[in-house]
């Protein structure tokens, strides 16, 4: 397998508007691509489609990862394939604790894998490295999930998943909006520890703060439902001082 | 400030005197059709009932609730939360009445009545009526009829939580204020079940 995720001709919409109009994206083992559009450009739409969120439909092209049809995986199926979604949006689980979330999440993984369930202990003792790397205080352990959370602090928790999970293929849509230096520089720290040989990410971001501290193999630009342009890190500068409109 | 002229209901089934506390637990598990009929007279002052109920329908079964909660005396305090969810072809209907008399002034009385229907077949219809003929009153009611939340539940996809076990949890977080002590592994088999 030389390619962990190949898009060709992708076409989705979302009711009856098409949205995605032909994307072709190809990302190894180790990658880090950054996909970079102006609001409104679809980037939010392919990371939903990749991780089959409902009420996106494909109606051309396909997708491989590892090789396999991903659009026909279910989403808990993609995930214990190793995609991870950082959400722009993380959702509000009200009544139920990030203990409970994470515990349900790793052990479905492991039992996918063939794998038994991590005793209470040391599940207990990874979730609690994890935490820390990402400086989420150990009472959030206890908290229900993402409930009367600030925005730095959701977006913290996605990436404390993010290192728990440890998924081969993360994507990060707009993980950095509304982030404070500070938070800014966790969320960095948390994508590189990430990174090695096997693993790679996708970053969605409409500007480049995330990318000062994450620094990308390849960027793209994406506008109206198409990669218009695909390059290196001067892409990233070129947009900073002229936009999106020279595209 | 009620609607009409105070007749006081019949008589109930539980009459609370003076500085008693009453607890009532209701728990209806799937596999079968239940009518419960309560009725509550707080008789006399500082009485108090508190009333908590669960239930789980599914296939055809049917449930009715009918709770009459008559604050008889002044200074009494009655709550009251009934958390259910039907699914299969089930039918739910809740009836829920406060009545609060005129002399029982200083009275605190509060009812909630929330469903989650797993199926388009699946009906419950919920009637909260307060009945307040005291001026000197703390009373609310409220009523809820929805969905399982469909963010919550891909939420919980994405990251490996089978869609059976991601509504199991939903599910189980729903009812969590009215399952009673040592019994959670219990509900949780019965919701596994719907």
């Amino acid at each position: 397998m030389d390619k962990l995720l190949e898009i060709h001709n992708l076409h989705a919409r979302v009711e009856d508007k098409e949205i995605l109009r032909g994307i072709n994206l190809e990302i190894g083992p180790g990658e880090v691509h950054a996909i970079m559009g102006p609001n409104g450009a679809g980037k939010s739409t392919l990371g939903a489609v990749l991780t089959g969120k409902p009420g996106y439909e494909v109606t051309e092209g396909s997708i491989l990862y590892k090789g396999q049809d991903l659009l026909a995986m279910a989403p808990e199926e993609r995930a214990w394939a190793g995609l991870f979604l950082s959400f722009q949006y993380p959702v509000e689980i009200p009544g139920v604790t990030i203990t409970a979330f994470m515990k349900a999440a790793v052990n479905a993984k492991r039992k996918a894998a063939g794998q038994p369930e991590m005793k209470a202990g040391d599940f207990l003792k990874l979730m609690k490295e994890k935490m820390a790397f990402v400086q989420m205080k150990p009472e959030f352990a206890k908290r229900e999930v993402n409930v009367g959370f600030s925005g730095g602090e959701k977006k913290r928790n996605e990436i404390f998943q993010m290192a728990l999970l440890e998924p081969d293929l993360s994507l990060l849509d707009e993980t950095d909006s509304g982030l404070d230096v500070d938070a800014l520089k966790i969320v960095a720290d948390g994508v590189n520890a990430l990174r090695s040989p096997s693993k790679s990410a996708i970053i969605v971001t409409h500007y480049q703060k995330l990318l000062e501290y994450v620094q990308p193999d390849v960027v793209h630009v994406l506008k109206a439902g198409q990669i218009v342009k695909t390059g290196g890190r001067e892409l990233i500068d070129a947009i900073e001082t002229k936009g999106f409109d020279q595209f | 400030m009620g609607h009409g002229h105070y007749i006081a209901p019949p008589k109930g089934q539980y009459q609370v005197q003076a500085g008693e506390v009453l607890n009532l637990q209701f728990v209806v598990l799937p596999g079968e059709s239940r009518d419960i009929d309560v009725s509550v007279d707080l008789l006399g002052p500082g009485a108090e009932a508190h009333l908590k109920g669960l239930y789980l329908c599914k296939a055809d079964e049917k449930v009715n609730f009918r709770i009459v909660m008559h604050h008889c005396a002044p200074g009494c305090k009655s709550t009251q939360l009934f958390n259910g969810i039907a699914g299969g072809e089930a039918q739910v209907s809740f009836h829920g009445t406060i009545v609060v008399a005129p002399e029982a002034q200083q009275t605190e009385a509060y009812q909630e009545n929330h469903n989650i229907v797993l199926t388009p077949e699946a009906k419950v219809t919920t009637q909260p009526q307060l009945e307040i003929y005291a001026d000197d009153v703390k009373c609310s009611h409220g009523a809820t009829v929805g969905q399982l939340n469909e963010d919550e539940l891909f939420y919980m996809r994405s990251r490996g939580i089978p869609e059976s076990e991601a509504k199991t949890l939903q599910m189980l977080s729903f009812l969590s204020p009215v399952v009673p002590e040592g019994r959670e592994e219990e509900i949780e088999q019965a919701i596994r079940t719907l």
